[in-house]
C-alpha cells in the first residue's frame, strides 16, 4: 500500500498479547483511514451498548494516510471510542509531533482491548512492542509521566498519556500527548485508565512510502508558499495571536459564550484576548510537526498565585474557562489552562462544567455547604480551585467530574447543562449562529464545533461568508461540512489549513486539492465525488452506532435555553435557534426517515451492509 | 459625523497610531460607505476581509450612520 502501511498494532491488555493485522485493501480506501477506519473496526467489534469503561469498550488510536507525510499539517491523529460521557461515540483529534512519530512505528491503528491487571504503558519502536509496568507512574501529573517515560525509553520517542483526571475515571478526562496537546473531547482519558493503560510511547523510522512523492512535494510546496504570502490572512494572524485573537470577533457577533450561555456579550473581553495573550504571557508561536501556520502558543505566566509554563490558551479554552465562568483575568484562564494540560482534561468541558455550577449556586440550587466555598461568576481562584478538585474527584469534585448534565441532574435541574448528547458546548453560541445550532444536534460525538464548523462560514468567511443568523442552506452546508471534516479526520489533517487551502473558494466545500493529495498519497484514484462519498460513508456508520447504542431522534437537540430563551442582548439579540425549522430537512438531504435513521436504500447506497 | 472603527486581529495595526486596544471613534461624512471608510484605512474590500457593521453582515457598499461600529477583520479559520 502507498500513503497508508496497512498495518495495525492489536494489544490484549488482559492477557498482554499484541497482534499485527493486515488491513483489507478496499476496507482501507473506503474508510479512508483515521477516523473512518476506527469507526469500521470499532463498530463491528464492540456492542453499542457496552459500558464504556467496561473491558469490554475498545481503546483505538489511528492516523490517516496524509499523517507524517509532506502534505501540509498531515501531522494528526484520531482517538475512537465509546464515550463515558456521553454514551455515544467519541472520535477525539489532536496534533503536535506525536501522531507523525505514532504513524513511523510502521502502524497505521493501534486498537487497545480488555484491561490490564495492574497499570502498564505501551512502548513500541518498531518491531519492538512492550506493556511494561506503569505502577510508578501512577498518580503523576503528565509533564512528570512524560518527562519519566522519555528517560526510560529513547529521548526522541514521542508520548500520549493520561493524567490524575484519567486514572480517576473523571468524564471529561483527556489523553494528552507531546505534554500539551489533547485528544480532548468526551473522555478518552478516562476509557484509557479504566484500562489501566498510563501512556503510549512511541518511535520509529518506518517513512509511509508514497504513490507520487514527487508530486506530493511540489503541491505542498505550493501550499506552504500560498501560506506564507498569505500575509494578511490566515498564515500570520494565527501565527500572531493564535486562536486567542477569537474572542473579540465572537464578541463582537454576540456569541461568545458567557456565563453559562446566558449571553453571548461578555464586558471583559478585551483583557481576554490574543492581543493581550501575545503582549503579556507569550514566549513564541509553537507549530505543530512542520505546520506553516503555528497556531499554538508557548506561553509563561509569572503573576503571583498564577505562576506557570505551558502551552495556550486557545480560543475554546478562553471561551469556556474564561467567558463562560465570567472571568476576564487571563492570567488565571492561563493558568487554568496549564492545570488542565498538567492533569489531563478537556478545558472546553472542565470550564462549561464549573460555569454550568455557577450557574446554579448563583440561583440557590446548590448549597455553599456543598462546594465548600461560595462560587461565583467572576471568581478566578474559585474557579481554579474547582478544576484542580475536578481532576482528582476531590469533594464536589466528584460531582465535578462527571460532566455538567450528570452535576445539573444531580440538583433536579438539567436544564442548566450547557450540552448535547451529554458533550459541553464549544465556544459559538448558536443563537447567533445557526448552523453551529444544527451541527450541534447531528453530530455523532454531541456539541463539537469539530464535527463540522460552519462557524468557518458563518463566523470567519472561510472559504466564504453566510449570515450567521438566517437558516436559509444550513441543513444542506451543515451536512456537506460534516462529511467535508469528516475527510479531513479521516487523512489525518489539520480543518486549519484544509478549509482554506484543499477546497474550493465557496461553502460548498468541493475537495479539490485534498483529492490530489490523497491520490499523491495513496494512489487510490479518489474523485472528489468517492472522497465526499467516503465522508459520508463514514459518518453514516457513526450514526449507526449511536443508533444501536439506544440513541434518538429525541437526542438531537440542543439545550432548552437555546431553543427557548431569546438571546437577551448584542447582535444575536432575540434569537433562539430554530432547530424545528432545520432537522428534518437535514433528516431528508441525509437520506434518514423522520426519526433520524439512516434508510436501508441509503446504507445500500454507501455499501454499508449494517 | 462620529463612527467607531474597530479592526480586529491583524488588521489592529491600520488603526491610527495612537489607538489604544482594537477600537477607535472616528469622524466620517454624512452618507459615507463601508468601502470608502475601510479602504481609507487600507483594509481590502474583498473576500479577505468579513465586514460587520453593529455585529450584523455588512456589504461594501452599506451607509454608515452616526454611532455604528464598524468592524474588519481577515477571513481565517478559526477557534
Amino acid at each position: 500500500m502507498f500513503g497508508w502501511h496497512g498495518k495495525l498494532l492489536r494489544v490484549d491488555l488482559t492477557s498482554g498479547a499484541s497482534q499485527v493485522e493486515e488491513i483489507d485493501p478496499q476496507i482501507a480506501k473506503d474508510y479512508l483511514g483515521g477516523r473512518g477506519w476506527a469507526i469500521r473496526y470499532l463498530y463491528d467489534e464492540i456492542d453499542p451498548r457496552v459500558d464504556a469503561l467496561a473491558p469490554e469498550n475498545k481503546l483505538i488510536f489511528a492516523t490517516g494516510p496524509l499523517t507524517g507525510t509532506p502534505a501540509p499539517t498531515g501531522n494528526r491523529y484520531m482517538v475512537v471510542t465509546k464515550s463515558p460521557l456521553t454514551g455515544a461515540l467519541s472520535n477525539s483529534n489532536s496534533g503536535g509531533v506525536f501522531p507523525t512519530v505514532m504513524k513511523r512505528t510502521g502502524f497505521d491503528m493501534f486498537i487497545f482491548e480488555g484491561k490490564a491487571e495492574k497499570p502498564v504503558y505501551l512502548w513500541i519502536n518498531e518491531d519492538q512492542i512492550e506493556l511494561r509496568p506503569a505502577e510508578h507512574l501512577w498518580g503523576k501529573d503528565v509533564p512528570e509521566t512524560t518527562a519519566i517515560l522519555l528517560a526510560e525509553t529513547d529521548p526522541k520517542a514521542k508520548v500520549a498519556c493520561i493524567g490524575p483526571a484519567g486514572e480517576r475515571l473523571v468524564k471529561v478526562a483527556a489523553i494528552m500527548n507531546d505534554e500539551h496537546r489533547a485528544a480532548g473531547r468526551s473522555g478518552v482519558g478516562a476509557v484509557m485508565g479504566s484500562k489501566n493503560l498510563k501512556a503510549v510511547v512511541v518511535n520509529g523510522n518506518r517513512q509511509p512510502i508514497l504513490a507520487y512523492p514527487e508530486q506530493m512535494k511540489a503541491l505542498s510546496l505550493s501550499i506552504q508558499r500560498e501560506v506564507g504570502g498569505d500575509i494578511m490572512t490566515q498564515g500570520s494572524s494565527l501565527r500572531e495571536y493564535g486562536t486567542a485573537y477569537v474572542p473579540q470577533v465572537t464578541n463582537e457577533m454576540g456569541i461568545l459564550p458567557t456565563r453559562n450561555f446566558k449571553s453571548g456579550v461578555f464586558e471583559g473581553v478585551d483583557q481576554i484576548d490574543g492581543p493581550t495573550l501575545s503582549e503579556k504571557y507569550l514566549i513564541r508561536a509553537k507549530p505543530c510537526y512542520k505546520c506553516p501556520i503555528a497556531c499554538g502558543r508557548d506561553t509563561r505566566v509569572d503573576e503571583p498565585g498564577y505562576e506557570g509554563k505551558g502551552e495556550g490558551p486557545e480560543y475554546e479554552t478562553i471561551g469556556a474557562i474564561g467567558s463562560a465562568c465570567g472571568v476576564d483575568n487571563l492570567a488565571a484562564i492561563t493558568k487554568a489552562n496549564y492545570l488542565c494540560n498538567e492533569l489531563g482534561m478537556d478545558t472546553i468541558s472542565a470550564g462549561t462544567t464549573i460555569a454550568c455550577a455557577m450557574e446554579l449556586f448563583a440561583d440557590g440550587l446548590i448549597p455553599e455547604s456543598d462546594i465548600g466555598t461560595p462560587l461565583n461568576f467572576g471568581d478566578a481562584d474559585a474557579m481554579i480551585e474547582m478544576i484542580r478538585k475536578m481532576a482528582y474527584r476531590d469533594g464536589f469534585g466528584d460531582l465535578l467530574a462527571e460532566g455538567s448534565y450528570r452535576l445539573a441532574d444531580h440538583y433536579g435541574h438539567p436544564q442548566y447543562s450547557m450540552t448535547a448528547k451529554k458533550l459541553e458546548m464549544p465556544g459559538y453560541d448558536p443563537r447567533g449562529a445557526q448552523g453551529m445550532g444544527l451541527l450541534y444536534a447531528t453530530s455523532n460525538i454531541g456539541a463539537s464545533h469539530m464535527a463540522g464548523d460552519i462557524a468557518y462560514s458563518e463566523v470567519f468567511g472561510v472559504p466564504s461568508r453566510l449570515d450567521p443568523l438566517t437558516i436559509e442552506e444550513k441543513p444542506r452546508l451543515v451536512m456537506r461540512f460534516e462529511d467535508a471534516f469528516t475527510v479531513i479526520d479521516a487523512a489525518g489533517l489539520c480543518v486549519f489549513l484544509s478549509v482554506r487551502y484543499m477546497f474550493g473558494p465557496d461553502v460548498n466545500l468541493w475537495p479539490e486539492r485534498l483529492t490530489q493529495v490523497m491520490n499523491y498519497a495513496t494512489g487510490a484514484e479518489y474523485t472528489e465525488d468517492t472522497l465526499l462519498e467516503a465522508g459520508e460513508r463514514i459518518f453514516n456508520l457513526e450514526r449507526m452506532f449511536l443508533i444501536k447504542a439506544g440513541f434518538t431522534q429525541a437526542d438531537d437537540t440542543l439545550p432548552e435555553r437555546m431553543l427557548m430563551e431569546p438571546m437577551p442582548e448584542g447582535p444575536a439579540q432575540g434569537k433562539v435557534v430554530e432547530l424545528a425549522q432545520m432537522l428534518p430537512e437535514f433528516y431528508q438531504l441525509r437520506g434518514w426517515d423522520e426519526t433520524g435513521v439512516p434508510t436501508k436504500e441509503k446504507l445500500v447506497a454507501l455499501g454499508l451492509e449494517v | 459625523m462620529i463612527i467607531n472603527l474597530k479592526l480586529l486581529a491583524l488588521y489592529r495595526k491600520y488603526l491610527p497610531a495612537e489607538t489604544q486596544g482594537s477600537a477607535c471613534q472616528i469622524e466620517i461624512g454624512q452618507g459615507s460607505v463601508v468601502r470608502h471608510v475601510l479602504e481609507s484605512y487600507s483594509i481590502p474590500v474583498d473576500e479577505s476581509s468579513v465586514i460587520l457593521i453593529n455585529g450584523h453582515a455588512a456589504t461594501p457598499e452599506d451607509i454608515l450612520a452616526e454611532g455604528d461600529v464598524l468592524c474588519a477583520f481577515p477571513s481565517m479559520a478559526g477557534g
